[in-house]
């Protein structure tokens, strides 16, 4: 009777892993690759399906642009756009004036002693430290030109973003309408769009800040709606059940309680502005960005020298902004009228000190002193010696790089983009759309079809499926790199606090910058674009997987470890499964990243959609440009509905 | 109460000095402020900054912008560019700009000639005679065999931002060679530099002037010689063998701004007549590039050196 | 419990209209929530629900009437909707179907502004985790109620220092609610009701994220709290102990429906279906059952025992019962009911294992 109820109760023998739809993605990956074998070359994307005049069409739509737009008496839609770079230009031109005429000593008293007021000793020293940093660059003069073209785009960006922000975090529709545009500009390289923005905003500050507020608008929307829907339900009830209007509740409640993550909007929309930085350089938005481009044909370590002064004025300005939303947060504060009163005071005695600084630096022309004191050539003479061992083929580095590089190349990344191109299109695009079904379900396969035709109409398969083999490989290595340190990072304070500023430099530094020094090392192709786009999205991943798993609670963690389960074991059977959802969001992000990579990776030989966008811009070819980018664009669409898995939606009950 | 409103004084100071910014602090001058544009490359940055020095000696404040190629004709057309002193042949923008807007205008040739062309190292010139034509590629394309290009031989493509036809050049002669696009100028120097320096073979797309000329020892390839109808861009698609000649030389020409060029400044009259030599044009790049001198410093130095030249240009 | 001094004085006024009406109320979660709602699937059980529609019904068709001064108990485990069915009744969530009358005022039908007025003047609501706004000081958020009525800041302070008086809380205005143990932070919950001088107040399982000793010194603290302001509540647990602690008449709720309403001596002395019998199985029957309970008419002779009122606890009156060798008369007022011995006291206690 027993062994009867056992032998009922036993659980089915579990499926063999290749029944499963793992083992279908296998199937239909072989399937693919016998196509390859069997079919090589002969397939390619028939002519007849392409729109081959959309290339043309785009031209001459930016012929039309130009044309109506440089007459003695334009429309009034491009004098709407004139004013509005005219807007711009004189903004940045007034900041920048403002932060000359208060000449270096009084700017660095104002920056150091602002932070010391409102965010601690600890972030003022550090915005010190910059300041005399520049200083030494031999660097003030494009320092200021950029951080004044960043804090109008930064504050354009948050203007118009943290609004659309409280919108999106507080109607789900909008949500959903915006999230595709909001990828959309983030994933677009701004090459594609530059030459329109010339001609709309002509050439300058104006039109340097435009196209950084396409690029920086995006995350203050996004961490804006997050932080609102982040403030606890129960809070935003109990505003309603008292009978609050929906702007009393906004402004009484949900932004109060949003604050960190308000802040954290600004200091992300500031970073993001930065990265923008040499794009700028290219249109006439003056500063560092202009000194890097202008650098990497001549003077390459000029480049990096600027480069430099960029991730220093990033780090400074992210750890001062984040000190200050941290030590003025009125939660934390508990301020009574005595504190304010104290507080009031020290407010007075840093604006006096400033004032004082400025004189001083009327007084004695502490405003070219600097230029005395400045360390710039011998800054340079280093970095110069640095760059000439690297570009040595007879180090000893160089034996070990070059070969690696070669072998990579040989035998990896050429075969595989030699697989992706010459499979025929078919097998290709519906053997994708598969895996997309397998792995996601129907919609995200009918997406993946939709996006793959989009790209073979354009005219861009054999390139797409260039860019894609590397984009693969590319996001491979991000995530075999960035998901173990992320999580190293979460279990150990100490290896998080090394990574820091080590992330920083590399979300932060402008690529070209390190990485044409690094081809001299690998002078290969491919492995530099890859290279690039490793180092840039790595950072994103590591900080998203490392919050997602500090984040579980403490729960399971704890039951594991009443189980006796070693510290590894709860890594993989606990942590990481619940972390699951940060770990998809790196995913995501990642690709994301990737993609905007493309771009500067062919302009170190990864060729295809990034080279054509580049060419699109420097040869006016913008129709090539833009197709190359609606290419990347379909890609990112492509990897995102692939990845995302199955989402089931959960209504709560209680 | 006194703290409060001292703090107040202090904060109105400086908002008075902010008030005051924006005011332009340019010297009033007969010559008023010049922009020249600077290229990315060495040798642009050079015809720039001697062009620079030069009118400054005339008592014009010179501004210098980076604007990249393209987007230069409509910092041109709006005015905020003055002039741009080396310009390759845009002929969109120049259909666009100069011939159907008139917003900017062709003020002639400055002096180079550009010669692009395909090129290999002096030494691999020298062990194989019979790559001084192209024909004398057939058969040892594998010479220059890379990671990339497999079994084929491999062809370094230049700048994305350069005119260039190697790849239907390449199908039209019949070669088995590979296009291998490297990127960025920079980029596409590192990797035949590298080998180079290692005494290997390679066969790129490069040109003149070119302050890397100096220090490196190339030799150019024979192409095809130029037929009537011979076409240079590759876009237009079409026949590969309409492509099967070899590079025209360019006129590299100066291009003002329309604005400007009406001004009557003294400036327009002087870089008009700005003209030097390709040699003149790489050695003061090469100084720049190669030797890391200032740029203003290395201007002045050719200009103490070419007083004559300088005075043709000054109208003396 | 029935005999505690606060429900023995406890008057629950049903002279005039319920303070609060509902009628067949529902509420369906999922896109498709108005096409379910009428049908005959709306009865389906809840996974079938879900599999033909992809809807959840929250609430099914629950109906009644809470009358002024009374303590209302909404009961259940949770997901059987009852945290959604108190948010219906001022359309935090909107309900699918059915009506809610607050006061005369028909809330179902409500605009904007009315609901408003009804949430700002004749509502108020206690949550589970507090809801009090950590940036700023208790007394601000006791005064937060106020503040949205548009009261000047002198007098709403002034107010809210009452009200924290009357929580026991006159020491605390100027701390902020990281500052306050749970308990203090839900006594701050408290105040910021009461502070707005409503006629109804909500508890959504306002205890639930306490510690049981705190647990029971705020249910104390609301029973002495209504009995001296004389509110009407409707209170939503999931503690059968408060549940029959607390209120008057307790519903109780399972996937969605009331399956059985009544007083808590009616829930325990006969549950209406196994599932409540289930639940109630574990509470003493003596503690809860009165007199009415057990009693019998009175027999010639037996109408000069000792008096109890008829409304005592079983348990309570075990002392008198069995120090009296004749039969207890339970009175209503001056008249006598019934009478209760000591067979009908141990059939009673019999019955609780």
């Amino acid at each position: 009777m027993v062994a009867q109820a056992a032998g009922a109760l036993a659980a089915p023998a579990p499926l063999p892993w290749w029944r499963g739809r793992r083992g279908a993605v296998v199937a239909v990956a072989v399937g693919i690759v016998i196509a390859f074998f069997g079919w090589k070359s002969q397939v390619p994307w028939p002519a007849a399906l392409t729109w081959n005049s959309l290339s043309h069409d785009l031209d001459n739509f930016q012929a039309w642009l130009s044309n109506n737009r440089n007459v003695p008496h334009p429309s009034v839609f491009f004098r709407a756009f004139n004013g509005i770079a005219t807007f711009l230009d004189d903004l940045v031109g007034w900041l920048t004036s403002f932060f000359f005429k208060l000449t270096w000593a009084g700017t660095t008293a104002l920056g150091t002693l602002v932070v010391l007021r409102f965010g601690g000793r600890r972030a003022a020293l550090g915005v010190l430290t910059a300041f005399l940093l520049f200083a030494a660059m031999g660097l003030w003069d494009p320092v200021v030109r950029t951080f004044a073209l960043t804090f109008a785009s930064v504050s354009l960006s948050l203007l118009i973003g943290q609004p659309l922000g409280i919108l999106a975090g507080r109607s789900d529709r909008f949500q959903r309408l915006v999230t595709p545009v909001l990828d959309a500009m983030q994933i677009v390289p701004a090459f594609a769009y530059l030459m329109p923005i010339v001609i709309l905003f002509s050439v300058g500050p104006g039109a340097a800040v435009a196209t950084t507020l396409i690029y920086a608008i995006p995350p203050a929307i996004r961490i804006t709606a997050l932080g609102i829907r982040g403030v606890p339900t129960n809070t935003v009830e109990a505003a309603e059940a008292l009978g609050a209007t929906r702007l009393q509740t906004l402004v009484k409640v949900q932004l109060p309680l949003a604050r960190r993550m308000l802040l954290l909007s600004v200091n992300q929309t500031i970073l993001f502005a930065l990265s923008m930085v040499v794009i700028a350089g290219l249109i006439g938005g003056e500063g560092l960005g202009s000194v890097v481009t202008s650098g990497l044909y001549s003077d390459p370590a000029q480049a990096l020298l600027a480069g430099a002064a960029i991730v220093v004025m990033a780090i400074a300005l992210d750890r001062a902004t984040e000190a200050m939303a941290i030590r003025t947060d009125p939660a934390q504060r508990h301020l009574t009228e005595g504190k304010r009163r104290t507080l009031r005071l020290y407010t007075a005695a840093c604006a006096t000190a400033v004032g004082l600084a400025v004189g001083l630096g009327y007084a004695f022309g502490a405003g070219s002193v600097w230029s005395r004191w400045t360390a710039s050539d011998w800054l340079l003479a280093r970095i110069q010696r640095v760059l000439d061992y690297v570009q040595s083929p007879t180090t000893f580095i160089f034996h070990i790089t070059s070969p690696v590089g070669n072998f990579l190349v040989q035998y990896g990344l050429s075969p595989l983009r030699s697989f992706f191109v010459e499979t025929p299109w078919p097998a290709m695009a519906f053997g994708l759309a598969l895996i997309a079904f397998l792995l996601s379900g129907l919609r995200p396969a009918v997406t993946t079809l939709v996006m793959l035709a989009v790209i073979g109409l354009s005219n861009e398969w054999v390139n797409a499926m260039d860019t894609l083999s590397q984009v693969l490989v590319a996001t491979v290595f991000t995530l075999l790199v960035g998901i173990p340190l992320g999580v190293w990072a979460a279990e150990s304070t100490r290896a998080r606090k090394t990574m820091r500023p080590v992330l920083d430099i590399l979300q932060t530094l402008p690529q070209l910058v390190y990485i044409i020094p690094f081809i001299y090392l690998m002078p290969v192709s491919l492995v530099p674009g890859v290279l690039a786009s490793v180092l840039y999205a790595a950072p994103v991943v590591i900080r998203l997987v490392e919050a997602g798993v500090r984040e579980v609670s403490p729960h399971p963690v704890e039951a594991a470890d009443s189980f006796g389960a070693t510290r590894l074991q709860t890594l993989l059977k606990v942590k990481i499964p619940l972390a699951r959802d940060a770990i998809m969001l790196g995913v995501n992000q990642g690709i994301i990243m990737v993609l905007a990579v493309v771009v500067i990776a062919g302009l170190v030989g990864s060729g295809a959609l990034g080279y054509d966008v580049a060419q699109g811009l420097q040869q006016s070819l913008f129709g090539q440009g833009v197709l190359a980018s609606v290419a990347i664009l379909a890609l990112g669409i492509t990897l995102d509905r692939i990845t995302q898995g199955r989402r089931r939606k959960r209504i709560e009950l209680t | 109460m006194k703290v409060r409103a001292g703090g107040l004084a202090i904060l109105v100071a400086i908002g008075v000095v902010a008030l005051t910014a924006g005011g332009a602090d340019a010297k009033q001058s007969a010559c008023g402020t010049v922009t020249l544009n600077q290229q990315a490359w060495a040798g642009s940055e050079a015809n720039t900054y001697v062009a620079k020095n030069v009118l400054e000696k005339i008592g014009c404040t010179v501004k210098i912008t980076t604007i990249t190629e393209v987007p230069v004709y409509q910092a041109m057309a709006d005015g905020k560019t003055d002039a741009v002193l080396e310009d390759w042949g845009h002929v969109p923008q120049q259909q666009q700009y100069v011939a159907k807007q008139k917003t900017v205008v062709d003020e002639g040739p400055n002096g180079v000639t550009g010669v692009i062309g395909w090129y290999i190292p002096t030494y691999l010139m020298k062990a194989h005679p019979e790559f001084k034509t192209w024909k004398g590629l057939k058969g040892k394309e594998s010479l220059f065999k890379s990671p990339e290009s497999g079994s084929q031989g491999m062809f370094l493509g230049g700048d994305p931002s350069y005119q260039q036809k190697d790849k239907t050049l390449i199908t039209a002669l019949g070669l088995n060679l590979k296009f291998v696009s490297v990127g960025a100028e920079p980029a596409q120097v590192a990797r035949w530099t590298q080998l180079y320096k290692q005494n290997k073979p390679v066969l790129f797309y490069w040109y003149d002037p070119q302050y890397l000329n100096a220090q490196y020892k190339l030799s150019q390839i024979q192409l095809p010689a130029r037929f009537k109808g011979c076409k240079d861009d590759e876009k237009q698609g079409g026949n590969p063998k309409q492509y099967a000649c070899a590079y025209p030389s360019y006129t590299l020409e100066k291009f003002f701004s329309a604005k400007f060029a009406k001004s009557g400044s003294p400036a327009v009259a002087v870089l008009k007549r700005f003209s030097w030599s390709n040699a003149d044009q790489n050695s003061v790049a090469g100084a720049i590039a190669g030797q890391h001198v200032d740029p203003d410093k290395a201007a002045q130095k050719w200009i103490a050196a070419n007083q004559a030249k300088v005075n043709k240009w000054l109208g003396k | 419990m029935a005999d505690t001094p606060a429900a023995l004085g406890h008057e629950i006024d049903r002279s005039g209209d319920p303070l609060i009406r509902v009628e067949g109320v529902w509420k369906i979660f999922g896109r498709h929530a108005d096409r379910v709602i009428g049908t005959p699937d709306a009865d389906l059980p809840r996974a079938e629900l879900r599999e033909k529609h992809g809807c959840v019904a929250a609430v099914r068709n629950v109906t009644f009437d809470v009358w002024p001064r009374e303590v209302f108990v909404v009961m259940g485990l949770s997901g059987s909707g009852k945290s959604t069915l108190v948010r219906t009744l001022i359309r935090l969530i909107e309900p699918t179907a059915g009506r809610v009358e607050i006061a005369g005022k028909d809330v179902t039908a409500a605009s904007q502004t009315e609901l408003r007025e009804l949430r700002r003047h004749t509502s108020s609501m206690v949550f589970q985790h507090f809801g009090l706004l950590a940036h700023r000081r208790v007394i601000d958020n006791v005064a937060f109620g106020l503040e949205i009525q548009g009261v000047p800041k002198a007098e709403r302070l002034e107010r809210a220092g009452k009200i924290l008086r009357l929580v026991g809380l006159e020491d605390s205005g100027n701390q902020f609610p990281d500052q306050l143990s749970g308990g203090m932070q839900q006594r701050v919950g408290l105040a910021r009701a009461f502070a707005v001088d409503p006629a109804v107040m909500l508890y959504d399982e306002p205890f639930s994220a306490l510690d049981p000793l705190i647990r029971r010194d705020m249910q104390d603290e609301v029973i002495r709290l209504q009995h001296d302001t004389g509110k009407t509540m409707v209170f939503i647990t999931h503690d059968l102990p408060e549940a029959l602690r607390l209120g008057d008449r307790i519903a109780i709720m399972r996937d969605g429906a009331i399956v059985q309403l009544g007083t808590p001596e009616e829930l325990v002395g006969s549950p209406a279906d196994e599932y409540v019998e289930n639940f109630v199985r574990d509470i003493p029957r003596s503690h809860v059952l009165t007199l009415r309970w057990i009693m019998r008419d009175a027999r010639p002779g037996e109408a000069d025992g000792p008096r109890l009122d008829v409304r005592t606890t079983v348990r309570n009156a075990i002392p008198v019962i069995v120090a009296s060798e004749r039969a207890v008369c339970a009175v209503e007022g001056d008249s006598v009911v019934g009478v209760v011995d000591r067979e009908a006291v141990l059939t009673a206690i019999a019955g609780e294992s």
